[in-house]
């Protein structure tokens, strides 16, 4: 008993409690993969405070992001890279009746979407796999006879 | 002789059933959803609604004649960006659709000034993203009430009291290659319940300019005006072909008429890269 006192005692005095301050600030970070644009004007200006509407691939037509560039026509966003939304991000930036809109791939577990995709139509059988597959289908209609046809003459002997 | 018997018919019974379940999966493969796609023409708010050229004349349109042929839109993975380099024979399409053969003449000022863009064309497609658009606008022949001419343009301009009924008709036959739609809303969708739209638009500013625009920005800079095409009326009607405007306007004017013409289309406010070869 003493020696349980004696711990739970070392365990309250090594806790180091947490502070809380009233007006404490926090900055917080994570690392991510950001994409940065730039949007210019033909001759070089850039598009400083444009609109910019960002679709993610898994829906191309309802706007996943929107903002504004800033003075120098940057914007930075950085892309949800769950599988559906592996593929092309389309950007768009308008400003004063001008626009344009780009395709940016987003390429990370690409592959593995691909085969996802693949294997869901079943067309990644290849020539061979599908005749083992087709004999193995006829070879189970023919015992299923052969089992019929044998208790029949079974029960006639 | 029975056990023979038992297995050819095994065989044969596998066959077709095994040869159904394969027919049945390619069909499924081979139905594609369709939609329907309309190709609109829109002259804007400067056709429907008129507006003020760069040097102070008031602009309205009656009738606004554009001869369109070869329009196809098609579906791609990625965005189509001519101005970055892609060219039509490089367009790795999922569809391609042509909206009619031959050439159909359309009047973008037909309706009210709130009217909707022009409707030229409508075609069943499969479903998908018809995300880039190439037209030509060519010389009208036959019947189109402007034949012989690409573009007509008739209306009336006024500045201080003064009135000039237009008739101008030019002969600049272009190729438009375009990509995505760029405006407020994203077009081009058809899925099997919603209908899409591809929309070849014209900027009529680029002729005339625009009063409302900065003087010193570069559409009012490029742009001819009417003060020019007015100092060609006589008796407040101005009534010219290509060929007359070519020889009555200076040679700067008439370069500067014939490149506002060849950049009038748009899809929306995105740029199109144009051809002017036949």
């Amino acid at each position: 008993m003493n020696k349980l006192y004696f711990i739970l005692s070392l365990l309250v005095l090594t806790t180091v409690p947490k502070q809380v301050l009233a007006h404490g600030a926090n900055i917080e970070y994570r690392e991510t993969s950001a994409i940065n644009i730039q949007a210019k004007y033909d001759d070089g200006t850039p598009m400083a405070n444009a609109q910019v509407v960002i679709y993610a691939p898994s829906d191309r037509t309802t706007p996943w992001l929107k903002g504004t560039t800033d003075q120098s026509g940057n914007f930075t966003f950085v892309p949800d890279t769950n599988a559906e939304n592996i593929g092309n991000w389309d950007v768009k930036v308008r400003q004063s009746g001008h626009g344009d809109i780009t395709s940016i791939p987003v390429s990370k577990e690409a592959e593995n979407a691909a085969i996802t995709q693949l294997s869901s139509d079943g067309s990644d059988y290849t020539s061979a796999q599908k005749a083992v597959m087709a004999a193995a289908g006829v070879w189970g209609f023919i015992g299923t006879a052969l089992f019929f046809s044998r208790s029949k003459s079974s029960k006639l002997d | 002789m029975n056990k023979v018997r038992i297995i050819t018919y095994g065989i044969i019974l596998g066959s077709v059933i095994l040869s159904g379940f394969s027919r049945s999966e390619k069909q499924t493969i081979a139905a594609t959803e369709e939609g329907t796609l309309t190709l609109v023409a829109n002259g804007e708010d400067f056709v429907r609604q008129g507006f003020v050229s760069k040097d102070g004349w008031r602009i309205d349109f009656d009738r606004l004649y554009v001869n369109f042929s070869a329009a196809t839109a098609y579906s791609t993975e990625s965005s189509f960006e001519p101005q970055k380099g892609d060219t039509k024979e490089s367009i790795e399409y999922q569809h391609r659709i042509e909206f009619f053969d031959g050439a159909t003449t359309a009047d973008l000022a037909a309706g009210e000034a709130n009217a909707e863009p022009i409707v030229v064309a409508q075609a069943d497609v499969p479903t998908g993203f018809y995300n880039a658009l190439t037209w030509k606008i060519s010389t009208a022949e036959g019947d189109s009430p402007i034949a012989g001419n690409t573009i007509a343009l008739l209306g009336q301009a006024t500045k201080d009291g003064q009135t000039i009924n237009f008739d101008l008709g030019f002969n600049q036959p272009a190729e438009y290659i375009c990509g995505e739609f760029v405006g407020e809303s994203r077009q081009g969708i058809v899925t099997a319940d919603t209908s899409g739209q591809v929309e070849a638009t014209f900027h009529f500013d680029h002729i005339f300019g625009d009063a409302d625009t900065p003087p010193e920005d570069a559409l009012n800079q490029d742009a001819l005006g009417f003060q020019p095409l007015a100092e060609l009326a006589s008796n407040g009607t101005l009534q010219l072909d290509d060929a007359e405007l070519a020889s009555q306007l200076s040679e700067q004017e008439y370069q500067q008429l014939t490149e506002a013409v060849s950049g009038l289309g748009h899809v929306g406010e995105g740029h199109c890269i144009v051809s002017t070869a036949e």
